[in-house]
């Protein structure tokens, strides 16, 4: 099945519709609340997937120049606006402290993703000092290649010497009770998921909601149940709901099975990122997208391998987005 | 209750210090980071030294390797599958390339010499100090965890001395405590550490008591009590609903641990936390007491102890003291021999008195063994002997059963 064939079939598959809908974004000057109840309830949300063959060779810090451009073109769509600079404009203000949460246990996301993304706020005026790049282990991040420069800070949660580490508190949201980062619980007040699209041993897959694992000391404690309901339980939390503007899922090098470590047995060149302001539906279209590549590989539905991606329906049904594929507008570019 | 939070009286605060490790106030993560601070200066004794930086990481024993590098840990009951660099719901044993590790080998974020009382070990040579330690992490998540700064934690984030088994014994003589004590987290976390202290404890005439939940499966258990000479198991409900909610486990898996104790013949005792409201109910506690009987027989002592509101359940009161007096007559009339009320101090149920003619044999007052009449294991007034372990030697002569 060619490339061509299989995007023309994966749009009429999840129901996307016209490009022209209406979304409604903030005209205000003030950034959107994604995932906040809408004005028009029933305007779908918006779910932009930007790909690119040439992103699919070589190695991704090799296209460094295009991944800022293809990330621009994908909010620009997303916020229906044809001025990059104004599509983040409408997300993030210059006196947000951003926090972009990157993978960095297995599969990588990828430090040139995130460097995209750092222009992109840039071009909303958000200061470099502003932005921490973050995750749980700083040895992890710099062993997937993150590290501070220019101003934008780069730090695990574990680097408690820098004002990081655990809140000493334990936070109870549902069946969940953690102790959450300090960088997201104190440091930051604006947040953007960086997944990998790939899969997830128990999960079924591990993208923007479950990402958020990273932000919480014991996330060992919630993968039973296919992590569900634990999943929401997280991104539900007033550290996280309210501070979610944006997720970027990193498709550059995607992984259908055995995930999440890398296995090269099951890479997915998707050369692409997946883009949107409602991250239950960001995941819902990822995890979809997912599941046609393990269809097209011959494999197993998720489901029928007893990792169903549940925590995705319960996100929805928990109204914190939308899960149901027949309302997500998907756009590609 | 086994807490590091509470044990420091003087003298030992300023002996573990010396000693090393400091936990004194400390086993919880928090606090332990000022008192290693301390350790840091004086730090001459016997476990002193730098703090880990990451992990301590060894072979785990007892897991199964699966397809596309899955591992399977078999353990304890969970049987966790774990894919290649994740962790398994203890969060200290993690999948290297198919390669399963413990992180915590020799990873001590507690160590502090406790009175065996304090275990509660009431029948386990009484009077007598055991050398407590810790590594970070549980697989249980018990909502009334009193050590949940250490024991839902992971190894990277509580401060740990390494320590070989061949240090801590050492250290263990120097203190001349008879005992070690693998406590306050969850030891079967820590197995390989523990199977390993344990084994070269008993070589040097040191035994060993593990102070767990019981959340095993049978035949790492039966491994582990060639070497250990006593165990508590915190028993914690006698209903399934209670270990699913309350502690993200099966209670099923428990009673089969406990019956392998009495099958491989060690000596044992239980603990019971008493949760207004959750575990409480009369009924409940004479199920317990009834199986207790039928499975364990009458010498098995049960410990009532009180609760104190902390980590998730902050919203119920302490243990109405009626409510323990109530759980200890009903376990009496049950037929169990030695019944106790804990983590009330001064209460005349924390004294032992002869299942045969009633007569006080030891007096204790908090932690402390005031009076102790047991002449050579028997009662000095009606000569019945007494359930238990009464010396060095005894603990020590233990083998298990053959069916090991």
């Amino acid at each position: 099945m060619s490339q061509q064939s299989t995007r023309r079939q994966f749009l009429v598959r999840t129901g996307a519709v016209a490009a022209g809908a209406v979304i409604p974004t903030a005209c205000d000057g003030k950034p959107a609340a994604p995932n906040e109840p809408r004005a028009s309830a029933r305007a779908a949300p918006r779910v932009v997937i930007a790909r690119d063959d040439k992103l699919t060779r070589g190695k991704v810090h090799e296209h460094r120049d295009l991944l800022p451009k293809l990330l621009d073109a994908a909010m620009q769509k997303l916020r229906k606006t044809p001025d990059a600079p104004a599509a983040w404009r409408q997300l993030f203000r210059p006196k947000d402290r951003v926090g972009i949460k990157v993978n960095t246990l297995g599969l990588s996301t990828q430090p040139a993703v995130v460097d995209a993304i750092v222009a992109g706020l840039r071009q909303a005026d958000v200061p470099a000092e502003n932005i921490i790049i973050w995750d749980r282990f700083q040895v992890e991040l710099a062993r997937a290649g993150f590290k501070s420069r220019g101003g934008v800070q780069c730090r695990g949660t574990d680097e408690s010497d820098h004002g990081s580490g655990y809140q000493r508190q334990i936070e109870t949201k549902g069946k969940i009770g953690s102790c959450f980062s300090k960088i997201v619980a104190e440091q930051v007040d604006t947040l953007i998921s960086v997944p990998v699209l790939k899969d997830h041993n128990l999960a079924g897959v591990s993208l923007g909601m479950k990402n958020f694992y990273g932000a919480i000391h014991n996330p060992q404690k919630y993968h039973d149940d296919n992590c569900d309901p634990y999943v929401a339980d997280v991104v539900s939390h007033p550290y996280i709901r309210p501070k979610w503007r944006l997720t970027v899922c990193d498709a550059t090098r995607a992984q259908y099975h055995g995930g999440p470590t890398f296995n090269p047995g099951f890479a997915w060149p998707f050369g692409g990122l997946i883009v949107s302001a409602d991250f239950v539906a960001a995941d819902a279209l990822a995890a979809h997208m997912l599941e046609e590549q393990r269809k097209e590989k011959g494999m197993k539905p998720l489901e029928r391998e007893r990792r169903p991606t549940r925590h995705i329906a319960t996100a929805g049904a928990r109204g914190l987005g939308e899960a149901d594929l027949s309302k997500i507008e998907s756009i590609e570019v | 209750m086994d807490n590091p939070d509470n044990l420091f009286r003087q003298p030992s605060r300023r002996d573990v210090l010396g000693c090393g490790l400091a936990c004194g106030a400390a086993g919880v993560f928090c606090a332990a980071r000022s008192a290693v601070a301390q350790q840091d200066t004086a730090g001459t004794g016997a476990l002193a030294g730098p703090k880990l930086q990451g992990v301590a990481r060894h072979r785990a024993m007892f897991f199964e390797k699966l397809q596309e590098n899955k591992v399977k840990c078999v353990l304890c009951p969970r049987e966790c599958e774990v894919a290649d660099v994740e962790r398994g719901y203890c969060g200290v044993r993690e999948n290297q390339g198919g390669e399963y590790q413990t992180l915590v080998y020799g990873a001590l974020c507690s160590a502090n010499v406790d009175p065996i009382e304090k275990k509660p070990l009431f029948h386990y040579l009484p009077g007598t100090t055991a050398f407590s330690i810790a590594t970070a992490g549980c697989n249980m998540e018990c909502k009334f965890c009193q050590n949940w700064q250490i024991s839902q934690f992971r190894p990277e984030q509580v401060d740990s001395r390494l320590v070989t088994p061949e240090k801590l014994v050492a250290a263990c003589k120097r203190y001349r405590s008879p005992t070690i004590a693998y406590t306050y987290s969850e030891p079967v976390i820590f197995y390989e550490y523990m199977h390993d202290t344990a084994a070269a404890a008993r070589e040097q005439g040191i035994g060993s008591v593990m102070i767990s939940n019981g959340y095993i499966n049978e035949k790492p258990l039966r491994e582990l009590c060639h070497h250990l000479t006593g165990v508590k198991i915190d028993f914690k409900a006698f209903t399934e609903e209670f270990y699913r909610d309350q502690c993200s486990g099966h209670l099923k898996p428990v009673l089969a641990a406990l019956e392998v104790l009495k099958d491989v013949g060690i000596w044992f005792e239980l603990v019971v936390l008493i949760i207004p409201t959750l575990n409480d109910s009369p009924d409940e506690i004479k199920q317990m007491s009834g199986w207790v009987l039928e499975h364990l027989g009458p010498d098995v002592p049960m410990h009532f102890t009180r609760f104190h509101p902390t980590y998730r359940i902050k919203n119920l009161p302490r243990t109405p003291i009626g409510t323990l007096d109530r759980c200890r007559q009903i376990a009496l009339v049950a037929g169990v021999h030695y019944v106790y009320a804990g983590n009330v101090p001064m209460h005349p149920g924390e004294n032992t008195y002869c299942h045969n003619c009633k007569a006080e044999l030891i007096r204790r007052v908090g932690f402390r063994v005031a009076d102790n009449k047991i002449k050579n294991g028997k009662c000095p007034k009606c000569n019945t002997a007494i359930p238990g372990v009464w010396s060095q030697e005894q603990a020590l002569a233990f083998k298990p059963n053959s069916r090991v």
